[in-house]
């Protein structure tokens, strides 16, 4: 229980795949426009990610002894995985625009660096999903307050959307203390 | 020329298309990193872009992702074990960076477009050195703030301790920030994301 509890507190928090890692930043910028965007990307990433999580860990047995091949399965399970769930849940169909991005191939190359294993692989995926998806939703709320706020023009759009995330991540660092 | 210009200046793939930003954000720490990374991912799209062009008139269009996909792939991991045997370290501080060129935006959107095959690699030379250059600029800034040096060499002797958060990712993202803005204000650009 504890260790469930732990996984989830580093997902979302402690170990953001996003505001800490910083992977999934074309998200970020381009999918938090609205909280509707914001959701529907953030739980097609959590579908995606747990299909590649389930396939990681039933071939997890099979006898990988080169670094390089174990890479190369990664970047395939996770490329395929974010292309048939983006295509299954009506995203853009081309690899650019879609959900190949680098959360969820990032997070197949962490959980393999740190020799995740058995069930924690899912748990891992779902607590990374859903820091995922809260770092969307807070980010589409806030961007929202910003439209209203007199920010100069060469600060708006991207640039206070990476500031804000930054400021953001830095109050998140305060948990690992 | 003028692509090359387009790909350094005015279409900078970092600062003018908002492409690359998570190595541009999470190994930027260090100048030498961006240079490295940067290297390598243009080697990796000019070959990338020109394979696909010779294979695009045999591939169904629908079936182009997994194509460019697979060659990535194929492209990274040789880079990765190349890489690995002349530097071991460099692999080490990339970590996870290095293998996550296969899904760089700048690369996919590099390979997305539909170009003859002299414009495509045209393009994608010109693209590579911007976002050599971005890395780079990024790189020297993040360290010099970070630990006081520039591709390891000391630049200014003070007692004052360097500004740590400069090199994490949080520091980077709010770096990155700051100088997209600073790239706005001299573009004139700004207002919105350029997609």
């Amino acid at each position: 229980m504890n260790n469930g509890l732990n996984i989830l507190a580093q997902g979302v928090v402690t170990n953001n795949i996003i505001l800490l890692q910083g992977l999934g930043l074309y998200a970020l910028t381009r999918y938090t426009r609205d909280v509707k965007t914001a959701v529907k990307s953030g739980v097609t990433m959590i579908c995606a990610m747990l299909t590649a999580a389930l396939v990681v860990w039933a071939f997890q047995g099979a006898v990988i002894d080169s670094l390089s091949v174990e890479i190369g399965f990664y970047l395939l399970v996770g490329t395929l995985s974010a292309l048939a769930w983006q295509n299954i849940l009506g995203f853009d169909g081309s690899l650019e625009k879609g959900l190949v991005d680098s959360a969820l191939v990032g997070l197949l190359l962490i959980m393999g660096r740190d020799g995740i294993a058995g069930p924690t692989t899912v748990g891992f995926a779902l607590s990374a999903g859903l820091g995922y998806l809260l770092v969307l939703i807070v980010m589409a709320t806030l961007r929202k307050r910003l439209e209203l706020a007199p920010i100069p023009k060469p600060l708006r759009g991207a640039p206070i959307v990476l500031i804000t995330a930054g400021l953001l991540a830095i109050a998140l660092m305060g948990f690992r203390l | 020329m003028k692509t090359i210009y387009e790909g350094l200046f005015s279409k900078n793939p970092v600062f003018g298309l908002l492409l690359g930003l998570v190595p541009a954000v999470a190994i930027t720490y260090s100048a030498y990193n961006g240079l490295v990374l940067g290297i390598t991912t243009g080697i990796i799209l000019v070959v990338a872009v020109f394979i696909s062009s010779l294979l695009k008139s045999v591939v169904p269009k629908g079936t182009r992702p997994v194509l460019h996909v697979g060659v990535l792939t194929i492209l990274t991991v040789i880079a990765h074990s190349l890489l690995l045997q002349q530097n071991p370290k460099v692999v080490a501080d990339l970590g996870i960076f290095l293998p996550l060129i296969v899904v760089n935006s700048f690369v996919l959107y590099n390979l997305d477009q539909d170009q003859a095959m002299k414009d495509a690699v045209l393009s994608a030379v010109g693209n590579s050195l911007g976002f050599v250059l971005a890395l780079v600029v990024i790189g020297v800034i993040r360290e010099f703030l970070s630990f006081g040096t520039v591709f390891g060499t000391r630049l200014l002797e003070s007692t004052l301790p360097p500004l740590a958060l400069a090199g994490t990712v949080p520091g980077g993202m709010v770096i990155v920030g700051l100088l997209l803005a600073l790239y706005n204000k001299i573009t004139g650009q700004g207002g919105e994301l350029h997609e």
